[in-house]
């Protein structure tokens, strides 16, 4: 890889790390409670 | 090698890569479907779809990781560089189970004769402000699009057409790709299983492929740093014997780009590190019946000039070298490609 190429993959690949992480995160601790019935459940696959 | 538009050239080691590789999908997919319905058994014909749909959703997933874990693995233990051969044909094959987790998806609408329902989820354009509700699928289908991008592009006459600059900043979309599926995971399948399976599948992907390449990005910053340079210019390689024989040591000046100081024998040249197919690391392969071979795709050169053997065309930089002191240094100021330039360290 040239020197601007590893540059640029070691500037994307944290960045979109961090952000993927926190969305998941975000998704985990924001999805609905088990005893609640999932209305999508029977929408969607 | 580039003596103009080829179709694929298979070899035994192609095809028994692709066959590992075919294998290995088709037993997770059939373990999958073995397995999991005798934990969940499906309710009706349905649930039997989406089984479908969650096994090749979730080999994908897996495959994803996989590809993005090689290219750190390589750079951490030459062990893993068959690995690497035939990448692009693993990415092809990524695209293709992607495709089946679709197929199975749309399957999964007409089975209810409600596709129209489908159209109606990505264009309720309100949801897109949600985070919790947002269309999911659509972050699929973006996923979708950029590996149908890198499979479409995959062939050499398009790395050739491109140039491997151009082309590797384009494969890097599998970073984005990558992100799209464990979002559409997140807010998609995760949202309505609760089973811990999920979760633990993209924290354990995420994070292995998020160590690996912290781990290469350490072992790489070191090259990076540059090499002592002298008072007129050259840098400083070391002696001799200090570059492997066969192999070569990787040198860079500060905020250049790499060089590789090979050693055959006696015989010193430095190339650049770059090779002309893929701009793969040619410093770190071996030198192969005389020829340097570069550890990706084993593409050769000579030592001498940098040249490609006849019939093939490639030519790298090359770059002076000098014995001083019983030391060998070299120029970083690149001489243009084919230019002889190695020497003999006894003479």
């Amino acid at each position: 890889m040239k020197r601007s190429h590893r540059t640029v993959h070691r500037a994307l690949w944290p960045v979109l790390a961090v952000a993927v992480a926190l969305g998941f995160v975000l998704a985990l601790d924001l999805r609905p409670p088990p005893d609640e019935p999932p209305a999508a459940e029977a929408q969607t696959p | 090698m580039s003596v103009g538009f080829r179709a694929v050239q298979w070899n035994r080691d192609k095809l028994v890569y692709d066959g590992l590789l075919l294998a290995a999908v088709a037993l997770y997919v059939t373990v999958f479907l073995v397995v999991v319905p005798r934990l969940e058994p499906p309710k009706d014909a349905l649930g039997e779809i989406d089984l479908r749909i969650r096994a090749f959703g979730s080999a994908t997933f897996l495959m994803l990781t996989a590809i993005l874990a090689i290219g750190p693995l390589t750079r951490l233990d030459r062990r893993f560089l068959p690995l690497l051969y035939n990448r692009r044909h693993f990415g092809v094959l990524t695209f293709c189970v992607a495709l089946a987790h679709v197929w199975f998806m749309i399957d999964w609408y007409l089975a209810q004769d409600a596709l129209p329902s489908l159209g109606t989820e990505l264009t309720t354009w309100p949801d897109y402000a949600k985070f919790i509700g947002f269309p999911f699928k659509a972050l699929g289908i973006a996923a979708l699009l950029v590996l149908l991008v890198m499979a479409a592009t995959s062939h050499d006459f398009w790395l050739g057409f491109l140039t491997p600059a151009v082309w590797k900043a384009l494969h890097m979309g599998l970073y984005v790709a990558y992100g799209l599926v464990v979002m559409h995971v997140s807010l998609g399948a995760m949202q309505f299983n609760r089973t811990p399976f999920l979760p633990l599948m993209l924290v354990g992907g995420f994070a292995t492929v998020g160590v690996l390449h912290v781990l290469a990005a350490r072992r790489e910053r070191v090259i990076d740093q540059g090499t002592a340079v002298g008072s007129d210019g050259w840098l400083l390689v070391g002696a001799p014997r200090s570059i492997p024989d066969k192999g070569a040591r990787i040198v860079a000046a500060p905020g250049g780009e790499r060089i590789a100081v090979f050693r055959d024998g006696t015989r010193i040249g430095a190339l650049t590190n770059l090779c002309a197919h893929q701009n793969g690391p040619i410093g770190e392969g071996r030198i192969i019946d005389g020829c340097v071979t570069c550890p990706w795709h084993g593409f050769q050169y000579r030592l001498e000039d940098g040249c490609a053997p006849a019939p093939f065309t490639e030519k790298l930089s090359t770059y002076r070298v000098r014995l001083r002191a019983g030391m060998v240094e070299v120029d970083p100021r690149p001489l243009p490609p084919g230019t002889p330039a190695a020497i003999d360290c006894n003479a």
